[in-house]
This record gives C-alpha cells, structure tokens and sequence, in this order.
C-alpha cells in the first residue's frame, strides 16, 4: 500500500513518454489521482487519531552490509503530509493544462517522479532511504524550473540544486555519524542500520557537545530547505522562475520536507543540542519574520511576494517547533500543511494571471476585480487565509506557534520542568510585529493588484490576446476563471475554511506525534537541570507572583 | 623470526650510510676538481681550426644530417632484442647441469625456458608479419 | 613455483591471446584481422571466469584481493574492450576497405593496440596478486608502459603523439621514484616479499618508532604510484594525456592504472599496518598517515576545483577522476578498522568496491563522446570534446544523451545511483576512524563536484541543440559496441543500485591482523576505541 503511494507516480512517469502528445496529460492526470483514491481508501480504513503502528509498515534489505533498508512506514503526521502530497498532485496536474505546451512529456514524466519521490521522503523510516528521497527530489525540480521555467531560469535552477545539495551531504555525514554510534559505542544497537527508532534510541546518550555538532550538522541539510533566515537566498529566485505548478509544489511541499526533516529527525537525534540551539534558531526565525516581512512590502513583483512570504510564514512554522511545547509543536505541524494549502493556491492563482497577462510586476496590472470578478474573490480569499484571518485555516497554526512561542520557558510555568523550551514572551512580541507586517504587505498586494483602477499591460487587448510571441498561449483563455480552473481552486479553498472552523481531527491526527516530541524534549530537559540557555530572565517561583526582571 | 636475525640495514644505524655519502662526495669533487682545474690552468684558444669536428684528421665533407632509411632502426631494434635474449639464454645453460635432473624442478627448469623460446618466436613471427626483415 | 603458476592461469590466458591478437593482427586478409576483437573478448571472459574460479587466497594480509582484483580487472576490461573496438587503424581500414590503398603490415596498428590493451590487464591482474615488490614493479610497469603506446597511435593527430610522449615521461618520473622508495624498503627491511617486509617493519614497530629509511622508502613508493592513480601533486599529465588522447583510450587510462594503483598502495600500506598506538589507533604510522591525508584532500581539492574551469568534457572527466581518487584515498586512510567483518567500518573494501563503481560509471560518460564527432579548426571531423558539443544531445540522439546524463548524476553520487553507495562506505569509514574533518571534505567536495556534473546533465539534457556540425554521431556508423558499452554501463549503474555486489568488495577488503595483535598484547595498548567521554 505504502510502496504504491510512491509506485504510481513513479510507473505512470516511466508511462508518459510513450503516450501521444493529447493524451500525456491525461496519463498523468490519472497517475496522480491514484494516490488521491489511495489515500482516501487509507483515510476510511483505518482511524488516524490511532493510526497502526504496524500494519502498514513494510521492510525489505537493500544495501544490507551498509544497514540500509527499504522501510517504509505511516504515522499521523506521515499521512497528513502524504495527503498534502497527494492533493497538491492532480492540482498541478490540471493547473498546467494551458500553461505547458511544448516539451509535455518532459514536464508531466519529471512531475511525476517529483511526486513520487516527495510520497517517499514522508514514507521513509530509515534515515539512508529517506535522504535518497530527498535528494531526489532536487533532479526533477532542477529540471522543471531550467526546462519550463522564465528567463532567468538556468541560474535559478543552478542555485537551487547546489544549495540543496551541499547543505544534504553535511547532513549526510551527520546521519552517518549517529549511525556510527549507535553501531559501536555502548548502548546503541550494536550493528549499523539507519532505522529511525533505533538511531534515536542511541543518540539519547550521545555527549552534549557531539549531540550539538551533529545537529549542525544536520541543520546545515535541512535548513535550507525551510529555508532558514541567511540561508533562503535560493528560494525568491527559484520560485520566481519556475513554472506554476513547480512553484505551487515548492512552496506546498518541498519546504515541508525541510520542517518535517527537522521535527522527524535533526530533534529526536539531538534533543539535548536542540534544547540548546532553541533561543539561536528562533532569533533566526525571527529574523525571517520580521525582515522578510519588511522585504516582501517592497517588493513589485507579485510572484516573488509570495515567495519572500514563505520565508517568513516558515519563520512562523520554526518557532512554533522550537517553542518545544504542545501548543507549539501542533501549531508547527499545522502551519506545514496551512501554508501548503493557501501558499500554494496563490501561487496558482499568480499563474492564472500570468498566464493572461503575461506580467508578474504591480505595476502593469491592477484593478482586476473589475476585469476578473471570480479570481479576485479567490485571491482576496486565499490572501485573508495566507495571513490569518481568523476563521480562515492561517490563522489558527499561526496562533498556536506564537502561543507556543510565548508560553514556553519555565518562568511562566514557575520553575516546573511542564514546558520545555528555553522560548519566552519576548520571542512571541516580535512574532507578532511580524504577523502584522504580514497583514501589511498581503493587503498591500490585494489592494493593489485586484482593486483600484484597471490597469493591464500595454499591448494588451480587452482579452485574451496576448504580445505576438506567446499569443498561442492564452488566446483561448477567457476573461475571467475557466471551470477547470475554479474546479481547482475549489478544493482547496474548501479546505482552508474546513480546517480554519474545525481543525481538530487533524490535530487529533497528529497529536501522537507532537506528544512524542514534547516528551523526549521534557525528559531531556529533566536531565540537564543544570543547563540554561535562556535569555529571558529568568523567574523564580516565589517572584511569579510580582514579576520582575533579572539582568 | 627476531628483528636481530634479519640481517639489514634497519639493524644498523642510518649512520652506515656515511661511507655512501662519502663515496659521493667523492665522485662530486672529482668532477669539480678537475672541471675547475683545467678551466683555471688550462690554455684558451678559439678560431677555424680549433672549431672544426675533427681538430686534428681530415676535413668533413658534406652534411651530417643525412637521412637513413628507417629500416636501419628497426633493424638495430629487432638485433638488440633477440641479442639480449639470446644471452639470457648462457646462464640458465651454465645452472641447468647442476639441477638435480630426478627431480621435478628438473622439469619446471626445462618448462621455464621453453617458455621463454616461446616468447622469442612470438616476437620473430610479429616481425616477420610486420615486414621488419623485408627489404625493397 | 609451480603454485605460483596456479595463481596465474587468467594471466596467462591473457597473455597468450596477447600474443595471438599481436600476430592475426598484422594478416592481410581482413576478415582475419577482424578476429583480433573477438580473441580479446573471449580471453578476457575467459580470463574473468579463471580468475574468479582458480585464483588461490594470497598469503599476504589481504588473502582475498588477488581473487576480487583480478575478477574486476576482467570484468571491466570486457566492458572497456567494448568501448575500444574501432579505434585503431579506423580511417585506414576504410581507406582499405575502399580500395584506396594496400594494407601493409608496417601501417597497421591494430594487432599491437589490442594486444597492448591484453598486455595491460594482464598487468592489472598481476598488480592484485603482488606478493612481491619486484613483482609489483613489473605489474605496474606492464601496467602503464602499453597505455603510453595506446595513448601515442589512438588517433592520427599530433595532439596524441604529444600526450603519449608526455605521459611517458613523467610516467617514467613515477616509476624512478616508487622504484627507489621500493628500493629503500628493500634496505629498510631485508627482503622484497610482502609478508617479511610486513614482519619486519611490525619489529621495528614494536621496539619503537619506524626505521627512518623505511619511512622514506614507503612515501616515496606512496608518491610514485601517486602517478598511477593520478593523485596529486603527480597529477599535471591527467588533463593533457585525457584530453590527446580518443575517448576510449582515456577511460582506459582512467581506470586500468587507476586500479593498478590502488592495488599497489593496498599491497603496500597492508605491509606497514594500520595501528598507530595512538588514538585513533587504526591509523597508519605517524608520517605517513599524514602524507597520504593531505594527498587526499588536495587530490579531491585541486581536481574538483580545476574540473569546474574547464570547457572540455575530457579535461572535465580527466580532473574529476583526480578527484575520485581522492575519495577513495579516504578509504585507505581510513584503514581496516577494528571490526573485522563489517563492511562499513572497512575502508579497503569501501575503496575496493568503489574501484567497481568508478569503473562502471566512468564508461559510459567516455562512450558518448566516443560515439559522437565534430568538425575540427582544420575541417576534418574529429572526436567531439567542446561541452558544447553535448548540446541538446537529448532530444536529437535520445539515447546517448540519457547515458550521458544517467552516468554523470552517477558519478556524481546523487542517490539512489550507483554513485552514492560508492561514496556511502567511504562516509561510514571515514567516520568510523574517527577522522571526521577528512569526512566532511569528502562531503564538501562531492558538492563541488556537482557543479560540473550538473553542467554536463544540464547542457545534455535541458538545452536547445545549436549549429549543425557539433558532436555529431560518428558518420561511418560504425560502433554499435560502443553505444552497446554506454548501454552496459547505465544498466550497470542503475542494476547495482539495487542489487549490491557489496559483499565481495568487503570479503576482498578483510585485513588480517591477528599476527600483529598478538604481538602488541603485551605493550599496553587497547585494541578497542574508548568511548568518547
């Protein structure tokens, strides 16, 4: 079941260049709605607030004298990304109809292998087999955004793959590390094997200082896939340059890998060093709020506002995780999948634009409202869920994370070890500037962009012709949304207001996960009494009672 | 086996090299003796007669780059080779008569060499396909 | 000696089908001189059978290497052979073929270049069964000395001319200088065999710190064969040589003294051991632990480095097998380990079963541009080697455009191919010897290394083709064996990925020290790390 989550994209990619050019993108339509129905199936089968631990799981040798096995498994938090996966599938299946007209085959065979290697990172549960996918994720992004990307594509795809891959290989090294330990030094397993349970079961005793190395180590791999503050330089640019649907899958998922990566395995593999590097990785994040934030206001272009923006909503995600306690852990995973919903449908909604006006600047366009009633309703919508309207899916992650953020330390639960994290209010103020400043630069978009005077690109006739040397790409595109076109967005539009007024099956999906987590986290905490890193001051709890600070 | 027992170098000190180096030193200052010997006391002349090839003979005639058939080569080539082998040959004759010819190294000896002839002809019969001996 | 003989029966198969080839070679009947591939092919299987089915475990400290060096040395020699059919003689023959001209023997090279290439993985196969340094000498020297030919009469250009005579000299450079490092260990220890050099220098070991000639004598036997595996600093030829001489020639040349090499260094550092008392005591001893570490790190350095500069897809491949020697210098460095039969701790077998994976991967990247031409600055055709050359080479020749693009992600190590599981047992060694500086170097440099791989996928796969006339297929249509060689590669890099022939490598890779920790039992030193506090 698991293997052919990952199996059918992969076959129907191995299918696709031998269909006929009209059919290619039903073959890949059909190859990424399998999943969706499998999904669905696994969805009835079983109850996900419990989810089996075993009987989904499989395992098979692969490289046997390296410990590396072919071991698949699906928990709560698994299922809600793989779901995720699946949904964002067929979306950019259906979304590239009118914009892919050249080189089809290419585009849906390398999508879909896309697909399938994403399915699999969430799959894995040995460390070797879960980096190959995300590895492998890199090649068919590399070629979707240097094939089917705009002008400055080759530069952006360049980037985008070697930043990736360098910061994997360190990660790499540090994986192979903890597997090291766990094989020779006493009381790991014995015996190397890259399985996830048994390498955390062993890095627990690994030594503050190593545990801290290999959590660099580890960030350096996936950090930048989130992308961390100084480390997101590729993602404007790889984002601006790629077609839509690889924008909507880079955003909905490949950044996910990088937050997943973190939870699933940098934390479980250093708590101690993780404790420790909290207050830096939230600075960090901070930094991305909030100066992203500022960046996105200036920008012009539309498109890579939105890119700038998954920075900063990615801060949001960050410091929720390394709030370390409940609130913050479930406002993490939720964020993850929020942010793949409403970023994603912006991105889609940015391609229907683009593919009309051929333009992403702010400038060339405005007042659409006027033109095209239905994608401004669906673009004020998703922006209002992008920045957290209440009601809406954006705002509830969003609250969680700064909740978490500001309940977490121990001055405010009065010296218990309750909540872990060594986060404080002051991290949870300056969060908040930045969900302003969100509201600030979304609004300024919509505003911009849908209302206020019409404006299109010079050249550009009442509709649907376009400059001499694209013109074949929109002239059959009306006005306003096409049916396929709202038939997309209607899901997830769906989606976002579901999850906004009743999110609690899903954090009851991933609730196990964000237990486990906040656990190890708790009882690492209880074992390093000694250690404090906080930078708030620190209140004793005596002095709960008349707060003040101490230098 | 005891270090001790192997009788080498390692055993002695690095120390025995001294007369190595002395030997060296020797042959250097030979040279620089006696190149700066005759440059300090001998006799400079220059001029016509002191340039020409022969200083004391006969007068060259002609050119000295000449062109030889490239045959000439191949056969100096092909003589040194089978020369050289051949005189391989003189020591395994000289040992063989004292192997103790009951035995079966007697044998191995023998197989030894046949090898080699082996060889030998492989090498004549390339030549000969190659045209090496060939003249026109 | 009649044992001896026994160890060597895949030798002499080879050997006499060398001489066979050398001859039929040189028959005026064509179809005769046609049969010199197919005698190559056949005694190469057949020397790749023997070798793996009669060759007897060595007495020296790597019992099983003679049997799984000279296996691969056949295997990949067939798959080479593949690539090098048609490269000798191929404008004359057509001549010939046209009736343009006579054959004459003397013109000919064809029977010379194969038996040459016989000669040199007979050379290879004697190289994995040293026992003996004069042995060794001669193996390497049969080895390398047909490549400087091969290299000379690949093609008819001057440029190859140039690049053999270059690469024989400073070939010649190397061989003097491990010559006298085997010369100095010769006077260090007082005997030339592998298993008294490695007693003796276990006794020296043992009443202090190595004998100062010894020490000499294994660095500079470490630098001369640094010649054959293109390390630095003798690696200035690689790019020259790579680049005058044709593709398959140059993936010869990036394999055949590769390995050589390496089994030598295997041979080599197995005599001196790797347990230096200190911690991390599975080092080699104290010089030459440190020699070997910075000839690996400037070797993957300087070769990932100067890869990214260059324009020509041979030069690229030529520098980037400098680096691949550099990783698998990080598995000798690594050494043996503790744990005698795993393989992730052992960086012998990690740098023997890389050998396999280079020389699988290297082919198919050479068998398209043997497979492609251009037109020259002088108007003929000539072999494409411009990255320009590759443009576009997707979507006009399919398939030598997927080879290309599947072995460069190969060599470059992306997982889940070939590459990566190559490079796995090298990370897994390299961290279990604790050098974990000279692992992230490695890692470092494997990104470096993605630059140039990248542009090479990149410009095969994702650009528009341009002018007509560069890296065309070659026109006489000839070499179906050579796009079969790229086929057989790709198969190889992707069938492996699934399928691994670890087990080999790390039966080939058991060091046995048990000989020596006997003895060190009595100076107190652990034999097992202490856990880190």
């Amino acid at each position: 079941m698991l293997l052919a989550l990952i199996l059918i994209p992969l076959i129907t990619a191995a299918l696709v260049p031998l269909a006929s050019r009209r059919h290619v993108r039903w073959v890949a339509l059909l190859g990424t709605l399998a999943p969706v129905g499998l999904v669905i199936t696994l969805l009835a089968q079983y109850d996900w607030t419990n989810p089996p631990s075993q009987t989904l799981a499989m395992s098979a040798d692969w490289y046997p004298d390296l410990g590396v096995n072919l071991r698949l498994n699906i928990d709560g938090l698994s299922f809600a990304l793989v779901a995720l996966t699946a949904l964002l599938g067929p979306i950019c299946v259906i979304g590239s109809f009118t914009a892919i007209k050249e080189r089809v085959r290419t585009y849906y065979g390398w999508l879909l292998v896309l697909q399938a290697a994403m399915t699999g990172v969430f799959l894995a549960r040995d460390a070797i087999l879960f980096y190959v996918f995300f590895e492998f994720t890199l090649v068919p992004m590399y070629v979707l955004i240097s094939l089917f990307g705009s002008t400055n594509r080759k530069a952006a795809a360049t980037k985008f793959f070697l930043y990736t891959f360098t910061g994997s290989i360190i990660a790499l090294a540090g994986i192979v590390y903890v597997a090291w330990w766990n094989a020779t030094q006493p009381g790991g397993f014995g015996a190397w094997t890259f399985e996830f349970n048994s390498l955390i079961a062993a890095s627990q005793k690994m030594p503050l200082e190593t545990q801290q190395w290999v959590f660099l180590a580890l960030l350096c791999g996936f950090a930048v896939k989130v992308p961390l503050f100084p480390l997101h330089t590729w993602l404007p640019l790889a984002h601006t340059e790629a077609p839509t649907a690889g924008s909507v899958i880079l955003a909905g998922v490949l950044l996910k890998l990088g937050t997943y990566a973190i939870l699933v395995i940098a934390i479980p593999f250093a708590p101690q060093a993780a404790i420790t590097f909290a207050p830096l990785i939230a600075t960090l994040s901070l930094i991305g709020i909030v100066a992203i934030g500022l960046v996105c206001w200036v920008q012009t272009d539309v498109k890579k506002l939105v890119a700038y923006s998954s920075v900063s909503h990615l801060g949001f995600c960050m410091l929720g995780m390394f709030a370390f306690n409940h609130a913050g852990l479930q406002g993490s995973i939720l964020y993850m999948i929020n942010h793949g919903l409403s970023t994603g449908a912006l991105f889609l909604m940015i391609g229907m634009m683009y593919e009309r006006y051929h333009t992403r600047s702010m400038h060339e366009v405005g007042g659409l409202a006027a033109k095209m009633p239905i994608w401004a309703t669906f673009m004020v919508f998703f922006s209002m869920s992008s920045v957290g309207l209440p009601g809406l899916n954006g705002f509830i992650s969003e609250f969680l994370c700064v909740m978490g953020a500001f309940t977490a330390g121990d001055n405010w639960s009065a010296g218990r070890a309750a909540t872990a994290g060594s986060l404080g209010p002051t991290y949870a103020v300056i969060a908040g500037t930045g969900m302003i400043i969100a509201a600030i630069y979304i609004l300024y978009l919509v505003g911009k962009v849908c209302f206020g005077p019409l404006r299109e690109p010079a050249g550009h006739g009442h509709h649907g012709h376009g400059h001499g040397h694209d013109a074949h790409g929109d002239d059959h595109l009306p006005a306003d949304l096409t049916a396929r076109e709202i038939g997309i967005l209607v899901p997830l539009a769906v989606l976002c207001v579901a999850l906004g007024f009743y999110p609690k099956p899903l954090m009851q999906v991933v609730e196990p996960t964000v237990r486990d987590t906040a656990r190890l986290i708790q009882d690492t905490r209880a074992k390093m009494p000694e250690y404090d890193l906080s930078p708030m001051p620190r209140v004793t709890p005596k002095a709960a009672s008349a707060p003040e600070a101490r230098p | 086996m005891t270090p001790t027992m192997i009788p080498t170098l390692a055993n002695t000190d690095i120390a025995s090299y001294l007369l190595i180096l002395i030997l060296i030193g020797g042959a250097i200052s030979f040279a620089v003796i006696n190149l700066g010997a005759s440059y300090l006391l001998g006799p400079r002349r220059q001029g016509q007669t002191k340039g020409i090839t022969y200083e004391s003979g006969m007068n060259p005639v002609g050119t000295a780059r000449k062109r030889f058939n490239v045959r000439f080569y191949l056969i100096a080539m092909v003589f040194l080779v089978f020369d050289i082998e051949i005189i391989f040959l003189y020591p395994w004759a000289v040992t063989f008569s004292n192997v103790d010819h009951t035995m079966t190294d007697a044998l191995t000896w023998l197989g030894r060499i046949l090898f080699f002839i082996l060889t030998t002809i492989v090498a004549y019969v390339y030549g000969m396909r190659k045209g090496v001996f060939k003249f026109d | 000696m009649i044992e001896k003989i026994h160890a060597l029966w895949p030798e002499i198969t080879l050997f006499a089908a060398a001489c066979v080839v050398m001859v039929v070679g040189l028959s005026r009947n064509v179809q005769v001189r046609r049969l010199c591939v197919p005698v190559c092919f056949i005694a190469l299987v057949a020397a790749g059978v023997l070798a793996w089915f009669t060759t007897p475990m060595s007495a020296a400290a790597m019992a099983h290497l003679p049997q799984y060096g000279k296996t691969l040395a056949a295997f990949v020699g067939a798959l080479l052979l593949l690539l090098l059919v048609g490269t000798p003689d191929r404008e004359y023959e057509d001549d010939v073929a046209r009736g343009r001209a006579a054959f004459e023997p003397i013109r000919g090279t064809r029977g010379e270049f194969y038996a040459f290439y016989l000669f040199s993985i007979t050379g290879l196969m004697l190289c994995a069964g040293a026992d003996d340094l004069i042995w060794l000498f001669l193996a390497l020297e049969l080895t390398s000395l047909p490549t400087y030919i091969m290299v000379a009469i690949s093609t008819g250009r001057n440029r190859s001319m140039e690049a053999g005579v270059k690469y024989f000299f400073l070939g010649a450079l190397g061989a003097a200088t491990f010559l006298f490092g085997f010369a100095l260990i010769y006077g260090a220890t007082g005997s030339t065999k592998y298993t008294a050099i490695a007693e003796a220098l276990q006794a020296q070991y043992q009443a202090g710190p190595l004998n100062a000639i010894a020490v000499a004598g294994v660095v500079l036997a470490v630098l001369g064969i640094g010649f054959k595996i293109a390390a630095v600093p003798m690696h200035f030829y690689t790019a020259d040589v790579y680049q005058g001489a044709s593709a398959p020639v140059s993936a010869m040349l990036a394999f055949v003294p590769k390995a050589a090499g390496f089994f030598a260094l295997l041979g080599l550092l197995s005599c001196v051991g790797w347990f230096r008392a200190t911690e991390p005591n599975t080092s080699l001893p104290e010089p030459i632990h440190e020699v070997l570490w910075f000839m690996a790190v400037l070797t993957m350095t300087v070769g990932n480095v100067l890869a990214v500069m260059q324009n020509s897809v041979k030069r690229i491949l030529a520098y980037s097998s400098i680096a691949h020697s550099g990783y698998m210098l990080v598995g000798l460095i690594a050494g043996p380990g503790l744990q005698k039969d795993s393989f992730t701790h052992n960086g012998l077998a990690a740098v023997l079963f890389y050998l396999l994976v280079y020389g699988v991967s290297n082919i198919g990247a050479f068998a398209v541009l043997a497979c492609l031409e251009r037109r020259g600055r002088d108007g003929q055709m000539e072999e494409a080697d411009d990255i320009a050359d590759l443009r576009g080479l997707c979507s006009r020749r399919p398939l030598l455009g997927w080879i290309m693009v599947i072995s460069s992600l190969g060599l470059l190590g992306l997982p889940p191919l070939l590459g990566f599981w190559g490079k796995m047992p090298l990370f897994t060694a390299g961290v279990s010897s604790g050098d974990y500086l000279l692992v992230v170097i490695l890692g470092l440099n494997s990104a470096i290394a993605a630059f140039y791989y990248l542009r090479l996928v990149g410009v095969t796969l994702l650009e528009a083709p341009d002018a007509p006339g560069r890296g065309v297929p070659v026109q006489p249509g000839p070499f179906p064996t050579r796009v079969l060689a790229g086929v057989a590669s790709v198969a190889g890099i992707i069938m492996l990925s699934f399928i691994p022939l670890t087990n080999q490598a790390q039966r080939a890779g058991i060091y046995n020290r048990d000989p020596i920790i006997k003895r060190s039992a009595e100076p107190a030193q652990p034999a097992v790390p202490k856990p880190e506090v």
